[in-house]
């Protein structure tokens, strides 16, 4: 950006010396319009650019794979199901541990607070769409030995090293997993709360997710909270760093925050009702 | 000099200012009847720039501007106002500035223009002459874009709107360059308020010849109600147009050689424009205005 500043100085003192910038002295940047006239002669006239006969002026290329007589390579070799159920895959795009140091850095994340899907959604730059298969956020390695932020995260995937750059510093971490109509809710959480339906319950996760999310490895959400802790030293001593007491820090009662596997929202629970325009919230009755 | 003078000093007064500023930023009249209510001559009018709340993207460039009089036709430098270098000493994309300017022609106009194909020509239902036998080539219509007098192919086809959305980015930096073009072309004046003493359109005349303000002038108040006098005095006359903050435009700004902010719109604009330069969802503003979706 450094030279971005100065050019703008530079250009702000010449502007001194020219001519009042008006509206008739003004003009788009050279060949940034297109010109969408048909130049006759030697204006680009004669085939336009085409060449003589053929594909190339009739536009009537060879459909893709196709070679010309030849038994083409996609059909040589019998049926592969690689992608079988592909489009009903769950998928988790990635933030990296660099991404999430830098949203920290620059106040787009708060870490007083418990970071969650809505967290990161709102902070303007990344987002989810669960309409196309997207269950939630993975975390990943890139910039792992530079994460210096003692936060309590969760997320929906996690790999051994990403849990150990994060309990190093003293932070805790989460993989929990949600519904596809909770990640919409979570995703804009403002506009969810517009339609002003009661918030429901977290679904649990279906048969092919149990193993990760009740493995106290992955520190899922539903394992056995003396498993997690047992496992937390163990990965201490496997990376070989000295594991930070979380009972003794300050913000302990931050850091131990967690949500219930039916709950949706930090602070709200199923049944709730949010007024956004009193900025109210409607309980259920005891 | 006037700047280096300013630039050495800048540490002398603005402690001091920004003690002053914090009883009363905005109505800086208020402020200055407290401050003088002593002495006779009112006191200078200084009002900083608060960076703490928007770091400026270059802590280098700053920009001071002073606070003219509107009281009387002889000019009297009220105070000094400290500029944001974001909106004020911003990167002057004149492209950006064209971009604008055609955008803001193109959106509202439709163009009317027509032409009539073979079907719409009047007549031209019967075969001119038959198929064979005639020695002639073969016709089905007099109205066939072949004839004179025919329909036309491919014409223009009223109405045709030209409308499309710039992206946001391009507008707020419109903006941005705009004003930090007029500034830096001494084409922006900033004054204390609009309340002139009279009606009289010969006022602003003197003003605009005693002060070398351009040949039109726009003056921009941050309240969209302008005083009983101001609008007298600026009716007869063409070249001198007012405008509250919201309908700042570029293709206004760059209509009038001049143009003259109040104190109040110049903090307005600022407040707004650092907004909308800072505001992170900025990529929903668009989404309305994009074409080919589904």
């Amino acid at each position: 950006m450094a030279h971005l500043r100065e050019t703008s100085d530079k250009a702000l003192k010449l502007l001194r010396t020219l001519p009042r910038v008006q509206i008739g002295n003004l003009r788009p940047n050279p060949n940034s319009k297109q010109n969408d006239k048909r130049g006759r002669a030697q204006h680009g006239g004669d085939k336009h650019g085409a060449g003589n006969k053929g594909s190339g002026q009739r536009q009537n290329f060879m459909r893709l794979g196709y070679e010309t007589g030849n038994q083409p390579f996609y059909m040589r070799f019998p049926y592969e199901p690689y992608y079988k159920g592909h489009h009903m895959k769950r998928q988790y795009p990635p933030i990296s541990l660099l991404q999430l140091q830098v949203l920290i850095d620059t106040n787009r994340i708060d870490v007083s607070q418990p970071v969650d899907i809505s967290t990161l959604c709102n902070s303007g730059l990344l987002n989810l769409k669960p309409a196309e298969m997207e269950y939630g956020f993975q975390l990943t390695d890139e910039g792992l030995d530079n994460f210096k932020a003692k936060i309590n995260i969760e997320v929906q995937h996690a790999n051994e090293a990403v849990i150990a750059a994060i309990e190093r510093n003293g932070g805790v971490i989460r993989t929990a997993y949600y519904d596809p109509r909770s990640l919409h809710m979570l995703s804009n959480a403002k506009k969810w709360f517009e339609k002003g339906v009661p918030i429901p319950n977290r679904m649990m996760p279906p048969q092919d997710a149990l193993d990760y999310y009740t493995d106290a490895k992955n520190r899922g959400y539903l394992a056995n909270p003396e498993e997690i802790s047992k496992d937390r030293l163990v990965l201490a001593q496997k990376y070989g760093y000295q594991l930070p007491r979380i009972e003794d820090d300050p913000s302990f009662a931050m850091l131990s925050a967690a949500k219930d596997p039916r709950q949706v929202f930090y602070g709200l629970e199923p049944g709730w009702l949010i007024n956004v325009v009193d900025k109210t919230i409607v309980r259920r009755k005891k | 000099m006037l700047k280096n003078i300013l630039g050495k000093s800048r540490q002398v007064w603005t402690p001091l200012a920004r003690g002053l500023s914090k009883t009363s930023t905005q109505s800086n009249v208020a402020a200055e009847s407290v401050v003088t209510a002593s002495t006779t001559k009112p006191a200078t009018l200084i009002l900083p720039q608060d960076y703490a709340e928007c770091a400026p993207l270059n802590r280098n460039a700053t920009r001071q501007a002073w606070i003219e009089n509107t009281d009387a036709v002889a000019e009297r430098k009220v105070g000094l106002i400290e500029l944001h270098p974001d909106v004020f000493a911003a990167q002057p994309r004149v492209d950006v500035i064209q971009e604008n300017v055609e955008w803001q022609r193109k959106y509202r106009y439709v163009s009317m223009a027509n032409t009539k194909t073979r079907a719409e020509v009047r007549g031209g239902g019967r075969k001119p002459w038959p198929q064979k036998g005639m020695g002639r080539a073969r016709h089905g219509s007099i109205r066939s874009p072949l004839f004179k007098g025919g329909g036309v192919v491919h014409g223009p086809r009223s109405p045709t709107t030209h409308f499309y959305m710039l992206p946001f980015y391009k507008r707020v930096m419109g903006l941005t360059s705009t004003l930090s073009v007029k500034l830096a072309q001494d084409d922006l004046h900033i004054i204390e308020n609009v309340d002139i003493p009279t009606k009289d359109a010969q006022f602003i005349k003197d003003i605009i010849a005693e002060r070398n303000w351009g040949l039109s002038v726009l003056i921009v108040d941050k309240d969209f109600m302008f005083p009983e006098n101001i609008c007298y005095a600026t009716d007869e006359l063409g070249y001198v147009n007012l405008m509250p903050a919201f309908g700042l435009n570029v293709y206004s700004m760059l209509k009038h050689d001049t143009l003259v902010l109040t104190v109040d719109a110049v903090k307005h604009l600022e407040q707004r424009l650092l907004y909308q330069l800072h505001r992170n969802d900025a990529t929903s503003k668009g989404g309305k205005f994009k074409l080919d979706q589904v």
